[in-house]
């Protein structure tokens, strides 16, 4: 028997995902979950559902930045026109996922705790610099989306833990992200690779600070801080980008599976590193 | 043909999800069955205890090989060509022994799917696990893990002593090929490979099954012949034929892939047993793991021409993999490879090699794909080396009528010829391409069958009609049904009503397959409709008291012939079926055929690719799709055809392919990972229609279903030779294929 | 006559391994009976899962056919399809 449970509020949330006879686990979209239960290959007692608490379904402009509720819908992002405007790559990595019908429930929260390592808002958020608030029996923390996933399928939660919300920095002035992903279709696929570069201009044109992040191509989403290094201090010219290629190429250890090769992965992580690169610097340039 | 109505009879229903597909039908007391399957790809069943699932509260029977008859391995008549029973029944629940992950063990019926499922966690089966063989490269080989003990290979002398899992060896032979080589002036050697591929309908297999109490035994299902789900099902179970009634489902997708059984024998004995009427359903992953995919083959084609393009000899040798059974398309694959050409010398040899995945199942013009694939790319490749246009190449050698064909027969009336000068003349062929762009070309045969139709069409009294025939409708065929018969009764195509009996209420039909329901159980439509109008010609000529012979009908309304000076008054057909009672009773004709003279069918496809040669990503930028459909009777369901055939082709050669772990285990058992192509990876795809009528069709018809999946394979992979440079002889030309390809 | 055309397989093993053989037969029906006789057993070896297409036109019903008094006669694997 599933016990299915709607608290509106992080506290009962907190107490109800803590019950060990319930074995529960934090729905949010569903879109994984529902999925995994159906098939058998997931087994749960219970089903606590975030969707009612309201702090989980906000998506406001901070001094900051963003806060984005974990349970807040790819749909609902993709009509923010100030969040997209500021944060193109994330809200494009998002609206990725799935369908124009799992558009209108996937969430980033899921997206980050389902522990995919082909999760495609994950490097989106990575590259962004974005922090989590994470709600557990000890209270909350804040910490970056890049401590949350720990392998395939696992994550740093402890039991009663959950992702409330995300908050994302104010992209600066001169400013850009992007995010490609690579897969053999154009749409209802998952990610065999995902890139994604944030940078910043100074106003000569010189890169100034650059996060990218990788997905698919590890165990987990990554930041590849010799990536980011190989931009900073250049104009991103192909010196710059074949130099990120190259980080970004040394920091993939993906597996050989039904949706790629080794070195597949590799070769290709690299390619959209550079055309990521481009992207997020045409906007960069263009918010200027 | 009169005005119709673009969409078929029944499309508000599908559009609306009111349609009843198989799994929609439901009947009181049901309960639901599942099945236990192989978690090995081979192995020896030791021993299955049922007892603690039979315990279990709410189970109402479960089912091993033990309660099916124990049938004689034996090839007999069956449908149109032979059939083994025993293959069939063994592949629908296991006897002794599991030939593939997913093979059914036994099977369950409880009052839910969850306590139905429950209980198969109860079953305990005990399985030594026996080495296994997935490729047919692999399973050829001499010390194979051999499936079947008893399995010798068939067509060759002398009979072999030791069984193989090569099945049988089939070779068709022309001329003389070794004489053709020697006087070629070039001559090309190629090896191809091509990948198992499933039909991928929507619609999972589904059926309820009812067994009363006299043994009286209905079945609901979605196949592709209510009468082939009759025949195997009486055969598997040893039923009389009037002992069953299939009524059939609305179907959502076939392809082949629904001309067989699976749940169906496990149903009526679920049923049976229980005394309640059981439904079954396939998931998605059983779709895969257990339904039949097409094979995949290894191909060596040898082309001999003349420096001006003339083709002198060819040979094919082809090995299909039939999966678990014998039964692969290799003998279509070697009568169709060259079917397109006219080859003075040619041979083909076929092997078909079982292996432990999934027994193949029919699919569009089973066998042609993967010949065309090979034959089509390695002219591709001759017409490169000899600075040849690849129209101009395949014109020049072109099968005409009168052409022998390497399997016997001189090609009848046929539009082979008629497709290449539409493509070359087609707007598609002539627009420049740009840089990694490329353009391939290629063409495809099938013969297209005729067989056995039964057709009634009924007059109302209000003068509108029904036509019935036993065909499920899989492309439109309903509609074409209707305009068939309003075309010879000669009233509007809405007062015709096209219906799909079950095997109680109409003559015997052979299953909608092989393209063959507009050409042939569109004839007995037409000779049932002949019938009626013979018999309104009667009644008007006894209301008129004359004689047959002076009535004529027309536009749906019976005239005095010509020379007949009266004043009769026309009667319509409505007049005269308002006065049947009072002029001999019902009229109702009906015709039951064998049809033979299904003329052969011929394509050629244009596809332009755009491929990424940093990513081996290969992008369809344009289709068109030309093809010799005889006449086509619903222009805009022939279209879809075209157009279907075109898109299940390009998955084929883009990313389709089965891929097992080491334990023989198939790892992409859905959609997600099994990439069958979406809507927006696809142009819209252009059909031209060349319509050459076949004379044995009282409209010209051709069977089109089919035709238009043999030549994509080929024309996606010349294409991205074209664009790209590096030709990819191996299938499918996945990203990461042709990438590793790009950078050697 | 009506000549039969065979594939090398069949005939090795059903006619001595001739592949055209000379019939005088005006249906189809006879020239199978006119063949059983000259190489007993090839009524039977075309029995099932045989088609038979006579001047170019496939047909599923060998029995039913006439023939012209120059036919041409191919035995060959009954076919399906999808």
């Amino acid at each position: 028997m599933l016990t299915y449970n709607k608290p509106t509020t992080v506290d009962e949330a907190v107490i109800l995902l803590q019950q060990p006879q319930h074995a529960a686990r934090a729905l949010a979209g569903g879109t994984d979950l529902l999925v995994e239960l159906r098939s058998g290959r997931l087994a749960a007692q219970g089903i606590v559902d975030l969707k009612r608490i309201p702090e989980l379904r906000a998506l406001r402009a901070e001094q900051d930045g963003f806060r984005i509720g974990a349970a807040v819908s790819g749909a609902e992002l993709g009509e923010h026109a100030t969040l997209k405007a500021m944060w193109p790559g994330v809200v494009e990595a998002a609206n990725l996922i799935g369908s124009t019908q799992i558009q209108g429930r996937a969430s980033l929260g899921g997206n980050l705790c389902n522990a995919s390592p082909a999760a495609d808002s994950v490097p989106a958020l990575i590259a962004a610099g974005a922090r989590c608030t994470v709600a557990g029996p000890g209270g909350r923390r804040e910490v970056p989306v890049e401590s949350i996933v720990t392998g395939p399928g696992k994550t740093s939660l402890v039991s009663g833990e959950f992702v409330v919300d995300f908050v994302l920095p104010a992209q600066a002035a001169r400013g850009g992200d992007a995010y490609l992903r690579f897969i053999p279709r154009t749409e209802m696929d998952i990610a065999v690779v995902g890139v994604a570069v944030n940078l910043t201009l100074d106003a000569a044109g010189v890169c100034t600070t650059a996060r990218v992040a990788v997905g698919a191509v590890a165990p987990t989403a990554r930041l590849v801080d010799a990536a980011g290094a190989a931009l900073v201090g250049t104009t991103v010219d192909e010196t710059a980008l074949n130099a990120l290629m190259a980080a970004v190429r040394a920091a993939c250890a993906p597996i050989n599976d039904k949706r790629g090769t080794i070195e597949f992965r590799t070769h290709v992580a690299g390619v959209l590193a550079g055309r990521a690169a481009k992207i997020a610097l045409d906007r960069a340039r263009s918010r200027a | 043909m009169g005005r119709y109505p673009a969409g078929s009879p029944g499309w508000r229903d599908k559009v609306t999800g009111q349609a009843n597909y198989g799994a929609d039908f439901s009947l009181p007391g049901m309960i639901t069955g599942r099945v236990l399957r192989s978690p090995h790809a081979h192995a020896r069943i030791v021993s299955i205890d049922t007892t603690e699932a039979g315990k279990l509260a709410g189970v109402r029977a479960v089912v091993t090989a033990a309660d099916f008859p124990d049938l004689p391995s034996e090839v007999v008549a069956g449908g149109e060509s032979p059939v083994n029973y025993r293959y069939i029944s063994c592949n629908a629940i296991a006897r002794d022994k599991v030939l593939y992950e997913g093979h059914a063990v036994a099977a369950v019926a409880a009052i839910s799917a969850g306590v139905a499922e429950q209980a198969l966690k109860l079953i305990r089966v005990e399985y030594e696990v026996l080495p296994h063989v997935i490729d047919v490269r692999d399973a050829m080989r001499d010390d194979a893990p051999l499936l079947h003990d008893n399995l010798y290979t068939e067509g060759v002398d002398p009979k072999p002593t030791k069984p193989s899992n090569i099945a049988k060896r089939t070779e068709f032979l022309l001329g003389d090929p070794a004489a053709g080589f020697a006087e070629s002036e070039i001559i090309l050697e190629r090896s191809y490979t091509t990948q198992p591929v499933h039909q991928g309908y929507i619609e999972p297999h589904a059926c309820v099954a009812s067994v009363a109490a006299d043994g009286m035994t209905t079945v609901w299902s979605s196949s592709q012949g209510q009468f082939m789900v009759r025949e195997f099902c009486a055969k598997l179970l040893k039923i009389a034929d009037s002992d069953i009634r299939v009524l059939p489902a609305e179907i959502g997708g076939g392809f082949g892939g629904k001309t067989t059984v699976y749940l169906e024998p496990l149903a009526i004995a679920l049923s049976r047993k229980s005394g309640r009427p059981v439904k079954m359903v396939m998931s998605r992953e059983e779709v895969f793991k257990a339904s039949g995919p097409t094979s995949g083959g290894v191909l060596q084609v040898k082309l001999g021409a003349r420096r001006d393009g003339t083709l002198v000899a060819a040979e094919c040798e082809l090995a299909y993999q039939a999966g678990a059974f014998p039964g692969s398309p290799a003998i279509p694959g070697c009568m169709t490879a060259f079917a397109c050409y006219d080859i003075p010398n040619a041979r083909t040899v076929g092997y078909d090699v079982v292996s432990n995945r999934p027994k193949c199942a029919a699919y569009r013009a089973p066998g042609a794909p993967m010949a065309a694939f090979a034959v089509e790319s390695a002219l591709d490749e001759l017409a490169l080396e000899l600075g040849m246009d690849p129209v101009e190449l395949r014109l020049k050698n072109a099968a005409k009528e009168g052409t022998r064909a390497l399997y016997g027969p001189k090609m009848p009336v046929i539009g082979f010829v008629e497709t290449l000068e539409a493509a070359r003349a087609h707007a598609h062929y002539n627009t420049p391409l740009k840089a990694n762009q490329g353009r391939g070309i290629a063409s495809g045969f099938w013969f297209n069958i005729g067989g056995q139709s039964s057709a009634a069409v009924h007059i109302n009294e209000d003068g509108t009609a029904e036509v019935v025939t036993g065909n499920p409708d899989i492309g439109g065929s309903r509609a074409s049904m209707a305009i068939m018969a309003a075309e010879v009764l000669g009233i509007d195509y809405a007062k015709v009503k096209p219906l799909i009996g079950d095997t109680a209420s109409v003559g015997y039909c052979f299953l909608t397959g092989g393209s063959r329901v507009t050409f042939a159980t569109g004839k007995a439509v037409v000779e049932a409709a002949n019938d009626v109008v013979q018999q309104l010609r009667a009644r008007a000529a006894k209301i008129w008291k004359c004689e047959v012979d002076e009535v004529i009908w027309k536009d749906g309304v019976a005239h005095p012939a010509q020379g007949q000076t009266d004043t009769r008054t026309q009667l319509s057909l409505a007049e005269i079926a308002a006065s049947a009672a009072r002029t001999g009773g019902p009229i109702s004709g009906k015709a039951s055929l064998n049809v033979g003279g299904a003329g052969p069918g011929f394509g050629t496809h244009l596809c332009d690719v755009e491929v990424d040669p940093e990513t081996g990503r290969v992008t369809v930028l344009r289709y068109t799709v030309i093809q010799d459909v005889g006449r086509a009777i619903h222009p805009g369901y022939v279209e879809g055809q075209m157009q279907g055939g075109a898109a299940q082709g390009i998955g084929w050669a883009l990313n389709e392919e089965y891929v097992y772990d080491d334990q023989g285990r198939l790892q992409n058992s859905g959609f997600l990972d099994y990439r069958m192509p979406v809507a927006s990876d696809l142009p819209m795809i252009d059909a031209v229609l060349v319509e050459v009528p076949n004379p044995a069709h009282p409209f010209g018809v051709r069977g089109v279903g089919e035709v238009p999946i043999v030549p994509p394979l080929a024309a996606v992979a010349n294409a991205v030779a074209r664009a790209s440079g590096v030709r990819v002889n191996d299938l499918p030309i996945s990203p990461p294929r042709l990438l590793a390809a790009l950078m050697k | 006559m009506a000549t039969v055309l065979l594939q090398p397989e069949f005939a090795r093993r059903n006619t001595a391994g001739q592949r055209l053989v000379e019939v005088d037969a005006d249906t189809c029906q006879a020239l199978i009976e006119r063949m059983d006789e000259r190489f007993p057993g090839f009524a039977d070896a075309i029995a099932t899962g045989v088609a038979v297409a006579i001047d170019g036109q496939i047909y599923p019903d060998p029995l039913q056919q006439d023939l012209r008094p120059d036919s041409e006669v191919c035995f060959l694997p009954a076919l399906e399809g999808g």
